[in-house]
């Protein structure tokens, strides 16, 4: 066991060198400049734009730029380049936006998964199974932002309540339990989007693996032997089935740092993915990367949790 | 007396085994026929291709007969089923039947015209993306499965970064240092060479060893390949790519499949790891056949069936992908129309022209839903856990 | 079993939970005609995030927005586009002159004379009653003063360059000046040495060798060294002057008093390399910011430059918050090193105090920003209690947010003109704003040299369709690179007319003939080129369209191409690789245009990247920037624009014209000396926007009935 976490961490580690660096370079040899001032402005001179090169250490060879970077990041130091604030307290801002968000989007998903994909299953076939199918792929081929759109118009015009923000405009004044109810209301929409995606591949997933697990002769057996179809079908076909689910959890990670950034636009939410795109588009290289790193990292350390979950779990599996 | 052989009685013709005989495409159509929404994405895909294939004949050329490019600005934002105001527009700018069959955007374009031709781009742009990303797949996930075990040597390695590196250097000039690299490579070749001469004879010295040992297995090696390329959120990668590129149709389709080639591997891969055991393989290695034969000719055949079910729903998704692009700005320039195009275009217009949206949104949804559904059936036909048992 | 059970209850609790959240919310109509607190709100809607609230840092419109309400300037433009003082009550435009007594040069009637003499004959001139020359006799009488610079030496050290991207050399001059004489004005007079060569000897000036007195540590070629005396060693030198006198009273946000220093510290904040201001251009010929006294302060340019006095509108930042001890405090405070914290860094930007309507309150990174009233606004409180700015990125949801009444005023677009104009609950007005869409030409590049081609090609495009079609109506013709609702814009000018017919004339004049396939070519050659833009802009886009539509119907064969908006300006505009292009200039009124139109600007990363050359157009535009008077800089533009016109370096398309679309219920309130209050409707003004008395803006609870003046 040690070995295998001791192994794994350092090939893990070596991957992360070699993102950074990937990344490092798809960034700077991208075509396009960092540039501040509106270059349009007829009032703008070409040297201003060689000082912010220099401040920015621009004009250095990559390599050094490259060290730079990574010693500002590990100390905490580094700073984007559009409004001067610290990165790393940005993105964790744009985290703690985007984490309810997230949050309720994976609840969705996984409750609403599960029992649709075990029914599916046990029923294979049936009216159930293939109208669940069908209404599954229905939400995930819905190209994302007309769905948003089509549900804002049809909530505000029939409704009258606002969807869109983290929270309603100037209800700072009302109680707590407003307050929260609110919030509550306004993730409902983006997460239910966000989920659709999720839904319809996860319950297929679970299907399948239920009907590998029901097609196994054990369960035949507990079926010749007379026991309720509930304790066959969630006794023991279910917690067999469990297994690849169990590493799943692992690669919720990375989702952590996501966020889809048509909705996050579409909704105003100020989460992690409007800031990268926007930083993209700026060329923002520091908000840019260090997202990247984060990301990276998060990765990594969910496929090794997972891993890590797949070994516990398994008792088939032993190193 | 001569001793006859036993007369058994033996039927003039040996009789065929009862099980019954269906070739691949017949038992494809009987799974068909017992899986109702696959079959409906099936004919709804068909249906799709044939419109495609018909629109690019239609829209195509300098004197189209269904213009999706004529400009008519007096006739912007008309309704579907409206008639063109003959009084306004030029001869030669009047459409098709007299009628605009779909209505017209905000430019005063053939709405019905562009549907057309954006059949052809998004059904290319699907195909063109998912091919390129299943052809890496199987091909690393092929040599990842089945040389697995096999592992580079570290003089190997230091030769590849060599000539990545010495390349490299040449192309951003600085000559002196590429050319430095490059002789290092070459003088690993010799190293190499010399040593293998040399290896059956006396004991390696601790360095040579060094050089010529093991460093990584293949299979360690694609796979932290395929890890670095998951650790890039792939709409970002994609978005940063394609914001940073020159806007073409052609640059869209190969980075979305460049960026999407990772589980199609995965998949490949574990599914040598179980065929590569199998007796077929290794009766053909008995007989001679060289490596790749066998990967491509006789065990890819057998692990197609996952790819195909990816392959299917990767076209869904690419062109969901192309959609969200155009939503951004980054989509397939002018004048070329794609569905994701229109859509995006049409998103301002929603309260006035709501036929701008709904149109190209509602067909996008059919389409690949059908994909999906028929992706989905797939999986279950090809899947031989779920077959009925006879 | 209790598994299944709770896969039944799990989703369902949950879905309940989420949707009973509805049951809480404050529907529209509760946070708009129940909130009466509504009413003292401004909410206005944007696409983009300010970046820093700092009008010396600060670049992006979204902070310029905020800090026109919370900064506020030495002097701004009113409704007429005439200046009008902010900050300062009132101010005066001179200059002081100075030119280098040569004494071996013929004075006629005088002789050869030293600084003194020369400093008396001058003053007798000024006296004597009989100058035949009305010129020169108008630039005496100008003179206030004349008094003389003694002679001195001093050195000097400057940084010269060998060629581009090598490091400056540090060089030392030493400089043997001779005596000057110093003339002051009470005029700016931009022919005040053309006139005094009249009673001075025409070679008075020329003949004065400013390198005679220079001697220089290091070698420099002939071109330094003639560029150096000309900077160090000019034999006449105008230095413009504005006196400004500041309002007293004005107080900030923290309740300072606003005061002379404050508006020197924000001269040395912009200029300061350190905090890489985007405004240092603005600055640069400033020679001397003085405070003369708490509420005078004085500001001396090394040269002519015209633009310079609208420069002041610029927002006065508070010293006593930002000068070095403050910004050391908070380096320590911070745990950072004072050395290097800079403006920039300090949380100022996040948290502005300036001397504006509005005080700032909160920003809540890409969801809003809010704005107080200040009520001790030296021009009285405004009527709006808050100001809220908030960042709404889809222009879908900000029209839905605008419908719904939590959104005052967005950016709309013209299609959405067209439906609220009947919908009676909305006022619309709209203006030119000020700049303009054109397709540029690269004259470097053939056939673009042709100004018939370029002409042709202006031809062929239906401009008045665009405007009434693609515009709505939004937009208006413009001819000429001068702001259309100034007096600059020359009117007289026609417009060009829709004529392929014509244009196919005049490329066959130039050499292009209809080919068999109907392709226009020349010597085989087929005419075709490719045009770009950015995107982003859906106008540009659908101009490209209808550009590459309109060209084709003459046969020219064009491609188009959208890029990304860095790509778009570093990799083509700025390396000059580039066929056509449809862009936009948003300018200012003052009408310098040297970065856009004058020749020595057409190099990589200048404005001129059309290529522009012409000697009459470079003339013009040098005495436009050194013209002090209103009506003869007038003239120059007029001819300048008839110039750019006739030529064709572009094809001007439009001036688009800013809408806005307001809740009938905002009106202008004022109250007059007997207390009475009067509403009036909100028109636009000449300044480009409509908000110019923002401040006396109200929102009424119901629509009012204006009475009409009687």
């Amino acid at each position: 066991m040690l070995s295998f976490i001791g192994r794994s961490v350092v090939q893990k580690t070596i991957t992360l060198f070699f993102v950074s660096i990937v990344s490092f370079l798809i960034i700077h040899l991208a075509p396009g400049k960092p540039s501040q001032v509106n270059p349009l402005n007829p009032k703008f001179t070409p040297e201003i734009l060689e000082r912010f090169q220099k401040e920015f250490h621009l004009d250095k060879p990559l390599y050094v730029q490259y060290i730079y970077f990574y010693r500002d990041l590990f100390t905490g130091k580094t700073v984007s380049w559009k409004d001067n604030q610290s990165v790393l307290a940005k993105i964790w801002g744009r985290f703690l936006n985007s984490l309810p968000l997230f949050i309720v989007g994976t609840l969705i998903t996984w409750t609403l998964s599960f029992p649709v994909g075990i029914r599916s299953a046990i029923h294979r076939g049936g009216i159930y199974d293939q109208t669940a199918t069908f209404l599954s792929y229905l939400l995930i081929s819905i190209p994302g932002f007309f769905f948003a759109y089509v549900l804002i118009i049809f909530v505000v015009t029939r409704f009258h309540v606002p969807v869109i923000g983290m929270e309603t405009f100037g209800i700072t004044n009302a109680s707590i339990a407003h307050m929260i109810m609110d919030r509550i209301w306004h993730l409902l929409l983006p997460s239910v989007l966000g989920a659709t995606g999720g839904i319809a591949i996860l319950s297929r997933y679970v299907r399948s693996q239920m009907l590998e697990v029901e097609g196994q002769d054990y369960i035949r057996t507990a079926k010749a032997k007379g026991l309720p179809p509930d304790q066959v079908h969630y006794k023991h076909a279910f917690r067999n089935a469990l297994l690849p689910f169990v590493t799943m959890f692992g690669l919720i990670l990375p989702g952590l740092i996501g966020g889809s950034v048509i909705i996050e636009t579409i909704f105003s939410w100020p989460g992690m993915g409007r800031m990268a795109y926007e930083a993209i588009l700026a060329r923002d290289y520091p908000v840019i990367l260090t997202v990247n790193f984060v990301s990276a990292v998060l990765v990594l350390a969910g496929t090794f949790v997972s891993d890590l979950l797949y070994l516990v779990v398994d008792p088939r599996i032993r190193l | 007396m001569t001793p006859e052989k036993e007369h058994i009685n033996t039927p003039d013709y040996i009789e065929a085994p009862s099980a019954p005989k269906h070739t691949r495409m017949q038992e494809f159509g009987r799974m068909l026929g017992q899986n109702r929404l696959a079959a409906i994405g099936f004919f709804i895909f068909l249906l799709f291709f044939c419109c495609a294939v018909t629109g690019l004949v239609l829209t195509s050329g300098s004197k189209p007969v269904f213009d999706p490019a004529m400009i008519r600005l007096e006739e912007k934002l008309r309704p579907p089923l409206s008639k063109p105001n003959l009084k306004a527009l030029r001869p030669d700018q009047v459409p098709v039947f007299n009628i605009y069959l779909m209505g017209t955007d905000d430019l005063g374009r053939d709405v019905f015209a562009r549907m057309l031709q954006g059949a052809w781009v998004s059904l290319t742009v699907g195909f063109v993306a998912v091919g390129i990303s299943v052809f890496i797949g199987i091909f690393m996930g092929g040599i990842a499965g089945y040389f697995g075990q096999h592992h580079i040597k570290t003089i190997h390695i230091l030769f590849f970064l060599c000539l990545m590196g010495g390349t490299g250097l040449i192309l951003i000039n600085a000559v002196f240092a590429g050319t430095a690299l490059l002789l290092l490579c070459l003088s690993t070749i010799v190293f190499s060479l010399s040593a293998r001469e040399r290896s059956a004879e006396e004991k390696p010295s601790a360095l040579k060893a060094l050089f010529l040992g093991n460093a990584v297995s293949v299979d360690t090696l694609i796979m932290r390949i395929v890890d670095i390329m998951l650790c890039f959120p792939s709409f970002f990668l994609i978005l940063t790519v394609v914001a940073l590129l020159p806007a073409s149709i052609y640059n869209i389709m190969i980075v979305i499949g460049l960026t999407s080639w990772m589980g199609t591997t995965r998949f490949v891969r574990a599914e040598f790891l179980s065929l590569r055991e199998q007796d077929f393989v290794a009766a053909a290695k008995a007989l001679g056949i060289g490596n790749f034969r066998i990967i491509f000719r006789h065990i890819m055949p057998n692990a197609v069936a996952p790819v195909l079910v990816s392959a299917t729903i990767g076209i869904a998704s690419a062109i969901l992908t192309e959609a969200g692009l155009s939503f951004l700005g980054f989509g397939v320039p002018p004048p070329h129309a794609t569905w994701g195009n229109i859509l995006s275009d049409g998103k301002n217009f929603i309260f006035d022209a709501p036929w701008l949206t709904f149109i190209p949104g509602i067909a996008i949804l059919i389409v690949v839903l059908s994909f999906n559904l028929f992706g989905e059936g797939l999986r279950d036909i090809l899947n031989p856990k779920l077959r009925e048992r006879h | 079993m209790s598994v299944k059970r709770f896969f039944i209850f799990a989703p369902i609790l949950l879905i309940i939970v989420l949707l009973q959240s509805y049951f809480w919310e404050p529907t529209y109509e509760e946070q708009t005609k129940g909130n009466p607190a509504r009413l003292t709100e401004f909410i206005t809607g944007s696409i983009g995030d300010a970046s820093l609230l700092n009008p010396v840092l600060a670049a992006d419109s979204s902070s310029g927005t905020i800090d026109g309400l919370v900064f506020e300037g030495l002097i701004d433009r009113d409704k007429d586009l005439r200046f009008r003082g902010r900050v300062a009550e009132s101010w005066k435009i001179f200059e002081q002159a100075f030119f280098y007594v040569n004494p071996s040069v013929r004075i006629p009637e005088l002789g050869s004379a030293d600084a003194h003499t020369l400093a008396n004959f001058i003053k007798r001139a000024q006296k004597a009653s009989k100058i035949k020359d009305p010129d020169l006799a108008g630039s005496l009488t100008r003179i206030t003063d004349i008094s003389v610079v003694p002679p001195r030496t001093y050195t000097v050290k400057k940084q010269v360059r060998s060629s581009a991207g090598v490091q400056p050399k540090t060089i030392q001059f030493t400089v043997t000046a001779p005596a000057r004489i110093k003339l002051v004005l009470n005029q700016v007079d931009q022919h005040l040495f053309k006139n005094l060569t009249r009673l001075l000897g025409k070679n008075y000036f020329e003949s004065f060798h400013g390198g005679n007195y220079l001697k220089c540590d290091s070698h420099l070629s002939q071109e330094q060294w003639a560029a150096f005396a000309e900077e160090l060693m000019p034999a006449t030198e105008h230095n413009p002057v504005l006196l400004f006198h500041l309002r007293p009273g004005v107080k900030f946000h923290d309740g300072y008093l606003v005061s002379a220093d404050d508006v020197r510290f924000t001269y040395e904040a912009v200029m300061d390399p350190k905090n890489l201001s985007p405004r240092i251009s603005d600055y640069e010929p400033v020679k001397t910011v003085e405070v003369i006294d708490p509420l005078t302060v004085k500001i001396i340019y090394k040269r002519l430059y015209s633009p310079a006095f609208a420069t002041w509108s610029i927002g006065i930042l508070p010293e006593h918050l930002l000068n070095s001890q403050a910004l050391k405090k908070e380096a320590l405070r911070l745990g950072k090193d004072p050395k290097t914290f800079s403006l920039r860094q300090s949380a100022f930007n996040r948290h502005p105090v300036g001397c504006g309507p509005f005080k700032f309150q909160t920003w809540k990174s890409d969801q809003y920003i809010t704005l107080d009233r200040f009520d001790d606004y030296w021009e009285g409180p405004p009527n709006y209690r808050q100001y809220v700015y908030r960042i709404i990125p889809d222009p879908l949801t900000q029209e839905m947010e605008f419908y719904a009444g939590t959104l005052d005023s967005y950016s709309v677009e013209p299609h959405q003109v067209k439906r609220l104009e009947n919908d009676p609950r909305f006022q619309h007005f709209s203006g030119t704003s000020f700049g303009y869409t054109y397709i540029g030409y690269n004259e470097r590049r053939k056939p673009f040299d042709d100004p018939r081609v370029r002409r042709a090609l202006g031809m062929a495009i239906d401009i008045n369709k665009i405007i009434k079609y693609v515009l709505y109506g939004q937009g208006e013709r413009i001819t000429g690179p001068f702001v259309k609702q100034t007096d600059y814009y020359n009117h007289h000018i026609k417009p060009l007319p829709y004529d392929p017919e014509g244009a196919l004339k005049l490329l066959e004049t130039a050499g292009y003939k209809r080919n068999k396939a109907g392709r226009l070519e020349k010597n085989g050659k087929a005419f075709e080129f490719t045009l770009i833009t950015n995107n982003g802009n859906d106008l540009r886009k659908a101009i490209l369209a209808i550009a590459q539509d309109a060209w084709k119907q003459i046969g020219i064969d064009v491609h188009t191409d959208i890029l990304e908006w860095s790509v778009f300006l570093q990799e083509r505009i700025y390396k000059l690789d580039f066929d056509a292009v449809v862009l936009g200039w948003q300018m200012d009124i003052e009408p310098d245009l040297f970065q856009i139109w004058h020749s020595s600007q057409t190099h990589p990363y200048q404005l001129n990247f059309v290529g522009f050359k012409n000697k009459e157009a470079d003339d013009l535009i040098i005495k436009i920037r050194q013209e002090y008077n209103h009506n003869r800089q007038v003239e120059f533009c007029h001819k300048l624009h008839a110039i750019i016109a006739e030529l064709q370096p572009y094809t001007f398309l439009y001036v688009s014209k800013w809408t806005a679309v307001l809740d009938k219920r905002i009106v202008i309130k004022t109250v007059d000396a007997a207390g009475a209050v009067h509403y009036e409707k909100i028109t636009p003004t000449k300044t480009g926007d409509y908000t110019f008395y923002f401040n006396r803006w109200v929102k009424l609870p119901q629509v009012p009935n204006f009475m009409d003046k009687g």
